[in-house]
């Protein structure tokens, strides 16, 4: 087990790069901020185990839930309207500002 | 510029939801996809790698299992398991058998 950065409530950015190969982070999130909803456990990260690696360590996976008006622009349904993402640790960091 | 897989947000447009049978070369071309992931002879996390590193032309105009059966191709020949030369061989073989179909 590693010490996980986040824990369910905190804010968080979803880091904005763009990662050549597999990934398993939409591009529609990344730069958007979510906030952590679980803790889903820690996996072996597929971004290596694409390529045969064995993907150690295990990398904690959180769902992050979005507000669907963050991430889409005109987004026309109701403003509690949630999408909820599997995102690694590694691409997760602090959100910027607190959001009220 | 995300891959030509990652989909989300882009303009779908309209949505076929025609069903169709499974046909027995997709039964196949799952089979041996699963049965190579318990030999332990890949991942799928690799299996979805080798998918997404279809030229793009390619992969939009393949089906679902034509894009498996693409990725498990390009596996097994990177893995040194198959040379290319002995699938086209044997798609050869099968296609006189068989008919073009």
């Amino acid at each position: 087990m590693t010490a996980q950065r986040f824990k369910p409530g905190d804010r968080v950015r979803v880091r904005p790069e763009e990662k050549p190969g597999h990934v398993r982070t939409p591009g529609y999130v990344r730069g958007k901020e979510g906030r952590v909803e679980s803790v889903l456990g820690e996996f072996r990260n597929p971004e290596s185990l694409a390529y045969g690696d064995p993907g150690l360590p295990e990398r904690p996976l959180y769902k992050v839930s979005f507000r669907q008006e963050d991430l889409w622009e005109g987004y026309p349904g109701p403003a509690y309207d949630t999408l909820y993402v599997d995102i690694y640790e590694h691409w997760l960091e602090p959100a910027r500002e607190e959001t009220p | 510029m995300t891959g030509v897989h990652d989909l989300g947000g882009s303009p779908g447009g309209p949505i076929d939801k025609s069903q169709h049978e499974v046909e027995d070369w997709e039964r196949l071309a799952d089979a041996v996809t699963i049965v190579l992931d318990k030999k332990g002879l890949k991942t799928t996390d690799e299996h979805r790698r080798a998918q997404e590193s279809l030229p793009p032309e390619q992969y939009e105009a393949l089906s679902y299992y034509e894009r498996w059966v693409a990725a498990t191709e390009l596996l097994l020949v990177e893995k040194g398991i198959l040379t290319r030369e002995e699938i086209d061989a044997r798609a050869e073989e099968l296609a006189e058998s068989w008919g073009e179909g």
